[in-house]
Order: C-alpha cells, then structure tokens, then sequence
C-alpha cells in the first residue's frame, strides 16, 4: 500500500456524475490506504460541492466540465475543484443558522454547513475566467505496526 | 447508469403508521423518488411515519431536505415523523446538521413504532 496517490479526473455537469465522483473518490482511497470514514466525509463533500456547481453555476444551460485534482500525501489529502461557471465563493457565503426549532428551519445553506464542518480548510479564487477551490482535509491514519525485521 | 438503482425503498403499513425502509445512496439523484412516496403516503392520510435507515450508507444535504420537509408536513398536520437504526456515519450527517435536535432517532423500528 502507497500512502500518497494523485488523480486528476473531469465531470460533466450531469447530476448523474455523482456515481463516477464517489467511484473516483474510492479509488484514490484504495490507492493512498485512506480510511474509510475520512473517505465517505470527502466524498460528501465533493458532492454537494459538485451539486452546488452543477445547480447554480451554469444558468445558461450547455454541456460543461467540472475538473477535480485529488492528491493525498501521508497525512493530508489536498483538492481542487475548478469549474467555469458564474463566480461564487463557497468560502464567504454566510454560515448557516444556528439550531433552531423545526417551524424555523430552512434548507438554504445545508450543504455548505456540511462542507465547512467535514473539511479542515477551504479557500477560493477566481481566476482566468474560472472558480477555483482548494479543499484539505486531514488523514488520521491508525498508527502503523511495528517493523518486522528482515 | 440508471443512479435510481442506487437506492430501494420498501414500505409497509403497521398498525396506524406507515414504515419506510430504505437501502443504497440517498442523494440528489435519488432523494426526488423518496420525495414522491412520501408526499403519496401523506396525501394518502398517513400521519404517522417511521423510515429504517439501516441499510442507508450514505444521505447528502439533498437526501436531509426531503426529511425536513416530511416533518414539517408532518407536525403541520398532527402527524409524527421518526427515524430508527442509523449507520454510525449518516447519523454523524444528521448530527453536524443539526437535525438530531429536533428528530429522535431510535435503535429499532419497534421503538419508534411504539411512540407512533
């Protein structure tokens, strides 16, 4: 098992994609050794990022393409997803509301809220045309067994 | 791919409630079938609700909106919404959402039955 791993894979805005997000997510967490829970938070995050893109980023209509960038080192995994759609900032969109009854509650934001809480950093730039979201994520690796000689 | 195949949804009537199992992915491609039979089981007259998320691996903010407003529908009309039997992980969706405030989620339908 290599612990590092990097894929570079491009998703069409179809909401269909989601099947080949989670798959390409699996396979770069079999490749690094990736624990299964910290693979599942990415991939939800991913995908509601991902929705978002596909939702709101294209009020023209037309085909386009979502490029993702995962690298994962030791400890670290790194993403970057860049897309051409109207710019939007996932990182200076309001936090979502605080608790409150359920005659209050309201839906906006709950992906976003997800994201923030699922990964330890984020940060947005918009540059040549394009949105561009750098995600890390840590990896908490169970200690590795003691090496055995020879 | 037919992304529908990537969850099931069974269903059945016990006693006043009505009991949704649901297995696979609840996500944006499939979270608007589980949307429609519930909206069908509430047109219906049912008041009482209960959804097995045993055999669910995974719930996206998109699978969240459809409970949220199955309980709002729900609490508008005296009715009752309850969860049961939740994967350690899309109960940790539940709980950075918030939702664990508001909806119990009990370890057996049996138990949530009973509160029915």
């Amino acid at each position: 098992m290599n612990a590092q791993g990097c894929l570079v894979f491009e998703l069409k805005n179809d909401i269909r994609e989601l099947a080949a997000l989670s798959r390409h997510v699996e396979a770069l967490g079999r490749q690094a050794g990736i624990p299964a829970r910290t693979l599942l938070e990415v991939n939800l995050a991913l995908d509601e990022l991902f929705t978002n893109i596909i939702t709101y980023g294209f009020p023209q209509g037309g085909e386009h393409r979502i490029r993702f960038h995962l690298r994962a080192d030791p400890r670290r995994l790194t993403i970057v997803i860049e897309d051409e759609g109207v710019p939007f900032d996932p990182v200076a969109c309001a936090p979502a509301q605080a608790p409150c009854p359920l005659e209050e509650r309201r839906v906006g934001g709950l992906g976003l809220h997800l994201v923030r809480n699922l990964m330890d950093e984020m940060s947005y730039r918009r540059t040549q045309g394009k949105n561009v979201l750098t995600l890390r994520k840590r990896i908490e690796r169970q200690e590795p067994p003691a090496c055995e000689a020879g | 791919m037919n992304r529908e195949a990537d969850m099931e949804i069974t269903e059945e009537t016990r006693g006043n409630a009505r009991l949704f199992r649901l297995q696979g992915r609840l996500d944006s491609n499939t979270s608007p079938a589980l949307e429609q039979r519930l909206a069908e089981a509430l047109s219906n007259g049912t008041r009482g609700v209960v959804i097995d998320f045993k055999h669910l691996d995974y719930i996206s903010s998109a699978g969240l909106r459809v409970i949220l407003k199955t309980a709002k529908a729900l609490k508008r009309d005296n009715g009752k919404l309850l969860l049961c039997c939740m994967q350690d992980y899309v109960k940790e969706v539940f709980e950075i959402a918030g939702f664990d405030s508001f909806l119990p989620i009990l370890p057996s339908p049996e138990d949530a039955l009973r509160e029915i």
